[in-house]
C-alpha cells in the first residue's frame, strides 16, 4: 500500500480564508434590511402623531389643512391673503408675533387682509417634545370658541425663554383664561384639548405646509408670495399689503 | 527607513489609505448618528433642498443615516474597502451637488449634514464651507478606490 499523502498536502495548502462571497452577502443583507426597517419605522413616525380626534376647526380655509382663518368677520373682497406659518415653540416667530401681530391682528380685524394662519409641528421633532403639536391643538380648540387670535397671542407672550422648555398642560389651561374662553366654552375647549380632537388636522397641517415648499418658520405669504425676507418693520408689512389691495 | 524607501515599499501610501479610510468612515459614522434617532427631521432636511419628490425624500431620509453608518463601519474596519469607498465617495458627490444646486438656486437652507436642517438665514448658510469639507471627503474616497490597499484592514487579514 502506497503511503497516504493527503494529509501532509492539506497542511503545504495555502490557508483557505473566509469566503468573500458569504461576508459580502452577510453585508448586503444587513444593509437591505437596515434600510428597509429605517423607512418602515421612519413612515410610521410620520403617520401616527398624536393621538386624537380629526374633527377640523372651525374657521379652518379651503377644505384639509388650509389653515386657520382668523377673522372675526368677513374681510373686504378686495382684501389680499396674509398666510403666516408659525410654530409656537419658534423663537423667532415670538418676535415675529411681538413686532408685527398687534398690526396682523388690527387689519384683519378691520377686514384689510384674510389673516390665515398655519400652526407647524415640526420643532416637536427637532426639540423632542409635543408641546409644539399640544398648543396648535389648543389653539384650534380656541378657534372652535371663537377665539383663536386672543388664545394665538397668549401662547406667544407665554413662550419659554429657552427653546425646547415647552408648555405644560396648566399653562396651556392658563392660555385659555387669557384668551376670555369661560364657562360652557371653557368646558368645551378643555375637552377638546384633552381628547386632542384636532390631532389629525394638526399633522395634516404640517405636512401640507412641507407639499408647499415651507420648511422654516416663521413664513410670511402674501397673495401666495413669500415676503418673510422683506418684514424688517411692522411699517413694512402694512406697506406690502396697501401694495397688494387692488 | 527614510521617507522615500518607506514610500516605495507601499507602507506611506498604505498609511495615507488608512487616514482616508478612518477620516471618511469616522466622518460617516457621526453623521449617521446624529441623524438615525430622529427620522422625521432627517426626512425634513433632505425634502429642504427641493430636488426629489416629496415622497421620495422622506424616504431617502429615514434611509440615509442608517446607510452613513453602515458604510462607516465597513470604511472603519477595512471591510470591502474598495466597494464601501466607493459608495461614501458618490454620497460626497451626490451631497456636493445638492448643496451646489441649492446655493445656486438662492435657496438659504443648512445642509442638514450633521442633523438640523431646513430654511435659515441667509447669512447663516455655509454653503462653501460644506462643499469644501464633502470635497475633501470625496477625495479620500477616491484614493481609496484607486488604491484600496491600506495598513490595518480587514481586506488584508481576511483576504490576504
Amino acid at each position: 500500500m502506497r503511503p497516504d499523502a493527503s494529509k501532509k498536502l492539506k497542511a503545504a495548502a495555502p490557508k483557505q480564508g473566509p469566503n468573500p462571497v458569504i461576508i459580502g452577502a452577510v453585508i448586503a443583507a444587513v444593509v437591505i434590511v437596515g434600510v428597509v426597517v429605517a423607512i418602515v419605522i421612519g413612515s410610521n413616525s410620520k403617520s401616527s402623531g398624536a393621538p386624537g380626534g380629526s374633527a377640523q376647526p372651525k374657521g379652518v380655509v379651503a377644505g384639509d389643512a388650509g389653515g386657520i382663518l382668523a377673522n372675526s368677520a368677513p374681510a373686504k373682497s378686495n382684501a389680499p391673503t396674509l398666510d403666516l406659518y408659525e410654530d409656537f415653540q419658534c423663537p423667532i416667530c415670538g418676535e415675529l408675533e411681538k413686532a408685527m401681530g398687534p398690526s396682523m391682528a388690527a387689519m384683519s380685524k378691520a377686514g384689510e387682509i384674510k389673516l390665515v394662519v398655519h400652526t407647524l409641528s415640526f420643532l416637536d421633532d427637532n426639540l423632542k417634545n409635543d408641546s409644539s403639536k399640544r398648543a396648535a391643538n389648543a389653539v384650534a380648540c380656541a378657534a372652535d370658541a371663537g377665539k383663536f387670535l386672543e388664545y394665538h397671542a397668549a401662547v406667544f407672550a407665554a413662550q419659554p425663554a429657552r427653546e425646547g422648555d415647552g408648555f405644560t398642560d396648566a399653562q396651556l389651561t392658563a392660555f385659555a383664561n387669557t384668551a376670555g374662553i369661560t364657562g360652557a366654552p371653557l368646558t368645551t375647549w378643555q375637552k377638546c384639548t384633552s381628547s386632542g380632537q384636532h390631532a389629525k388636522y394638526v399633522t395634516d397641517t404640517q405636512s401640507a405646509a412641507e407639499k408647499a415648499g415651507v420648511n422654516s418658520t416663521p413664513t410670511v405669504k402674501l397673495n401666495g408670495q413669500d415676503i418673510t425676507k422683506t418684514l424688517s418693520t411692522a411699517d413694512a408689512l402694512v406697506a406690502a399689503v396697501k401694495a397688494a389691495t387692488k | 527607513m527614510g521617507l522615500r524607501s518607506q514610500w516605495e515599499a507601499g507602507r506611506l501610501p498604505d498609511v495615507i489609505g488608512l487616514l482616508a479610510r478612518l477620516t471618511l468612515g469616522v466622518v460617516l459614522i457621526v453623521a449617521g448618528a446624529l441623524k438615525v434617532t430622529s427620522p422625521a427631521v432627517s426626512a425634513r432636511a433632505i425634502r429642504a433642498f427641493q430636488i426629489l419628490p416629496y415622497d421620495f425624500a422622506g424616504y431617502v431620509g429615514y434611509a440615509l443615516p442608517v446607510v452613513e453608518i453602515l458604510v462607516g463601519l465597513l470604511l472603519v474596519t477595512g471591510l470591502f474597502t474598495r466597494l464601501s469607498a466607493a459608495v461614501g465617495g458618490l454620497l460626497m458627490l451626490a451631497f456636493i451637488i445638492g448643496i451646489g444646486s441649492a446655493w445656486a438656486r438662492g435657496l438659504t437652507i443648512d445642509c442638514g449634514c450633521f442633523g438640523g436642517g431646513g430654511t435659515i438665514g441667509a447669512a447663516q448658510t455655509q454653503y462653501g464651507r460644506d462643499i469644501l469639507r464633502d470635497a475633501g471627503l470625496a477625495a479620500c474616497g477616491a484614493w481609496l478606490v484607486v488604491r484600496p490597499r491600506t495598513a490595518y484592514s480587514l481586506d488584508h487579514r481576511l483576504f490576504g
